[in-house]
């Protein structure tokens, strides 16, 4: 990825409104996304998966739009969307005889597409997305012959190969213990520190409010959007959390606490 | 000197008949068959492989039984065709020991699955069926053209009939008009008026109660067979032994008063094969009608 | 230096090539008089061997490799395709269909004698079983297709091909109920059988293998990015209806030619691929193109068995295969156990 399609790369949701059979999912969210870390969060059921799903493409939204570079998503092909975008899902149920290796190679598809061979350019970018992802180990292993924590770094691999200007992530931290969990907030900082626009999905308050930029999401709709440190916004996590929270500051950083005393 | 002219007159007389019988036999043969095919054999057939038993019979009856080379496993009739290489049965017939017999002819029913691999190894094949009554003389004409034994044919034709006339005369009189129900399979599967079978039964006196617009052998409701309430039963005898079991087939009278007749496997497959047997078959039925008691109720 | 995966592979290719060679050799041997060496010797002396060598075991020996191979194909296509181990070709009405599609033909011809018109059952009876069975399974992977409304979620195309192959299963009962004469006829022909196969037939089944081997193999980097899921396959670019249409597509006709000419065989498709994940586990490039050589040599193997155990009687190819796939998968189960 260039500095220059970097520097260029918008992704924007207007008025977005998704129904997943008779729910609402997704109810007017407006919101634009630039290079730098982004973190959704709110309660179960708030749409935070559905939004990532729509600025994916992979959900077809029944009003509004999203716009990547100024062009509505329909009108991009898919590979020329699947180039720009990486997106890693929530629930990954894996199958085959894949090796890792051959996993994290199919982050290269979109630029090669299903008849291109792999260059060797392209397997730097396999090699330098296992390093990052920290499971270059166990190239040779089957994916299947892993643990759920193993698994989820060979499959956050496969994003990273994308080598894309956006990164969305859908509760990578699922099945990673507490030090790989901070790693992947490093690499996370680190990716958006380079020009990529990063946007997770997490549950986790603290990890959350590591990020550059939070947004709070909650029955549908965008309550709150801000920096970390936005009393504002720490009234609307509390607010949509049941008052079940605090949020603290502890040394440079921002920390949510539970509230047993309520 | 006259003697002499009039021998010489026989022996070419003789030497023109011999050339004329011996082409006749050389003479090309064209039948056609039932699929609507026309069949051309160079000369009769000395070497045939029958797929189907009535045809093995048919064959054996017109005097060619010393011309078969195999048979399907299912052929039981003459004793002499048990010794012959049983070569499978209509859906799975042996391709390669036929082959290998190199048969003149192959005789076989329709729904045999080997024709068109057979006709694509060269060898001929006819199919003959024979439903009806029409049938059967016509499949015995035409394998008599084949096997060059027309008088034959007539002459089992003519025994089939005059064993039908005894059988007529042993059939009890209390039995005529009565209504029969013939179980071809216990689905069930009936023999209706359509069928040989149900002809020879109304030759024999019986009405039947699957009537001919049914079809020769239909797929019965069983309701329809205890609605109709026969007066005679004819099955095979292990079906008959279970029919009362059948739901509401208790309150079949015939069943009740015994007027049934239930048929060992061999002396079953005399019945139901439509081949020069069939006076034979004709003389079983009258032989069970003659045992029986008199049916009750009327004539309906 | 080969990896431990490649050697697996190589190993797995050359044991296969040197397998079907042995056995495309032995089909050659085996007749009706049982497997013998001395009887191939003495059929060749005779001057008999052009017709029963040449124009019987071998098209047919040949052919049941064919047919194999369209089997094991199929059967690794779909259980890519539905991301489902169990998943077999037949699924999506191309067995019933077919099977529906001769009945029609059987009962066409029987029927002639209720008053249809000569003229029009002879044209069906011309177009003859194997027509038929082609015909009728492309058919049927076209309604369950319609049905499911295109090739838009897999769990819906299964659906529908359940509903398809039942509906389809319904409507041959009902012509055999007016025909009954066709149910026997039905019956044997899916019952399955290499015993028919000619020259002409191994022509059928090696142009179906030209046709849809090279598409599917072409893809196989996409039943690849399939294992990750649907929606993570779908954000790498693909475009999953197009997809699934192609694979659909070549599975309808791998299945159709493979059903045209020997019947239904039960298992080939299902058990090829787990030998070859069991021997070679490897990326799909790899597991359809041994897919389809495993399930050749399997049913090869069954035909030779079938034509030599009780020779001259044949046991049914069909049954030889479900015992051997339905034992293999009872070992693969008591494995798992032990494991």
């Amino acid at each position: 990825m260039n500095k220059a399609q970097a520097a260029v790369v918008s992704l924007r949701a207007d008025a977005l409104g998704v129904s997943l059979g008779s729910t609402r999912a997704l109810d007017s969210v407006s919101i634009g996304f630039e290079p730098g870390w982004t973190t959704i969060v709110g309660p179960n059921g708030a749409g935070k998966s559905t939004l990532l799903r729509a600025l994916a493409g992979l959900q077809a939204p029944q009003s509004g739009s999203v716009h990547l570079h100024g062009q509505a998503l329909p009108d991009w092909t898919d590979r020329e969307r699947a180039t720009r975008i990486a997106w890693l899902g929530q629930q990954a149920e894996t199958t085959g005889e894949l090796t890792v290796r051959e996993v994290v190679q199919l982050g290269r598809l979109p630029q090669h597409g299903l008849f291109g061979a792999l260059t060797a350019g392209d397997e730097a970018v396999v090699d330098a997305a296992m390093h990052d992802a920290e499971c270059s180990a166990w190239q040779t292993r089957r994916l299947h012959e892993l643990s759920g924590g193993e698994r989820q770094r060979v499959l956050i691999a496969r994003a990273l190969a994308v080598d894309a200007p956006v990164l969305l992530l859908d509760e990578p931290t699922t099945h990673l213990d507490p030090p790989h969990q901070i790693a992947l907030v490093q690499l996370l900082r680190r990716r958006a520190a380079a020009g990529v626009t990063v946007v997770s999905v997490l549950h986790d308050l603290a990890l959350a409010l590591l990020a550059d930029r939070l947004i709070v999401l909650d029955r549908g709709r965008v309550r709150a959007v801000g920096r970390s440190d936005d009393a504002a916004l720490h009234a609307a996590l509390i607010d949509v959390f049941g008052g079940a929270i605090r949020i603290e500051r502890v040394g440079s950083r921002w920390v949510p606490v539970a509230d047993l005393e309520r | 000197m006259t003697r002499s002219i009039s021998i010489w007159r026989r022996a070419i007389a003789l030497c023109w008949l011999v050339a004329l019988s011996a082409a006749a036999s050389a003479q090309p043969l064209t039948v056609r068959d039932d699929r609507g095919i026309e069949i051309t054999l160079a000369a009769s057939p000395r070497r045939i492989v029958s797929l189907l038993p009535s045809l093995t019979e048919s064959v054996c009856a017109l005097g060619a039984c010393a011309r078969l080379v195999g048979v399907d496993r299912f052929s039981n009739w003459p004793e002499s065709v048990r010794t012959l290489p049983q070569l499978g049965g209509l859906e799975d017939a042996q391709i390669e020991r036929v082959t290998a017999l190199k048969p003149d002819l192959v005789l076989a029913a329709p729904s045999a699955r080997a024709i068109e691999r057979f006709e694509s190894l060269g060898l001929k094949v006819l199919v003959l069926e024979s439903r009806d009554r029409a049938d059967v003389k016509r499949t015995l004409n035409t394998l008599a053209r084949v096997l060059d034994a027309s008088a034959q044919a007539a002459a089992v034709w003519s025994k089939i009939e005059h064993d039908e006339r005894l059988a007529v005369e042993r059939v009890p009189a209390h039995w005529r008009g009565r209504r029969v129900y013939f179980e071809v399979d216990a689905t069930p599967y009936a023999a209706g008026a359509g069928s040989f079978i149900g002809e020879t039964l109304a030759r024999l006196g019986l009405a039947n109660i699957v009537p001919i617009e049914l079809g020769p052998f239909p797929k019965l409701n069983p309701e329809f067979v205890v609605r109709a309430q026969p007066d005679l039963v004819i099955a095979q005898r292990a079906n008959l032994a279970e029919m009362p079991r059948r739901a509401g087939w208790a309150g079949l009278r015939a069943l009740r008063s015994g007027s049934t007749c239930g048929f060992e496997p061999v002396a079953y497959e005399l019945l139901i094969r439509p081949g020069p047997r069939m006076g034979e078959a004709a003389q079983s039925l009258a032989a069970c009608l003659a045992a029986l008691p008199a049916p009750g109720g009327a004539a309906r | 230096m080969p990896s431990l995966d490649q050697q697996r592979r190589r190993r797995l290719a050359t044991r296969l090539g040197t397998l079907t060679l042995a056995l495309l050799l032995a089909g050659l041997a085996a007749g009706s008089d049982g497997w013998s060496i001395r009887g191939l010797w003495e059929t060749l002396q005779q001057g008999d061997a052009a017709l029963i060598v040449g124009q019987i075991r071998a098209p047919r020996t040949l052919g049941a490799w064919l047919a194999g191979a369209l089997l094991g194909l199929a059967g690794a296509v779909a259980q890519g395709l539905f991301r489902n181990p169990l998943a077999d070709p037949y699924l999506l009405g191309s067995a019933s269909g077919a099977s529906l599609a001769v009945v029609l033909v059987l009962a066409a011809s029987s029927l002639t004698g209720h008053g249809v018109a000569l003229a029009t059952a002879s044209a069906v009876a011309r177009l003859g079983l194997v027509g038929a069975a082609f015909a009728g399974a492309l058919l049927g992977v076209s309604l369950t297709l319609i049905l499911a409304r295109g090739a838009e979620q897999t769990t819906r195309l299964l659906l529908a091909g359940v509903v398809v192959g039942v509906l389809l299963a319904a409507g041959s009962d009902l012509v055999t109920s007016a025909a009954p004469d066709a149910l026997r006829g039905k019956q044997a022909f899916m019952l399955g059988s290499t015993g028919f196969l000619s020259w002409s037939a191994c022509a059928v089944l090696a142009a179906g293998l030209l046709l849809a081997l090279p598409p599917a193999w072409r893809l196989a980097r996409a039943l690849d990015a399939l294992t990750l899921g649907e929606d993570a396959a779908r954000s790498l670019g693909l475009s999953l209806s197009r997809l699934r249409a192609a694979l659909v597509g070549a599975l309808a006709l791998a299945i159709g030619v493979a059903v045209s000419q020997t019947g239904l065989i039960a298992f080939v498709g299902l058990v090829a691929p787990h030998l070859v994940r069991r021997f070679a586990p490897a990326p799909h490039g790899y597991t359809l193109l041994a897919s389809a050589a495993t399930g050749g040599t399997l049913l090869l193997a069954a035909d030779v068995l079938a034509r030599s155990l009780i020779a001259p009687q044949e046991v049914p190819v069909g049954v030889l295969t479900a015992l051997l796939g339905g034992a293999y998968l009872l070992w693969l189960l008591h494995r798992r156990r032990m494991a």
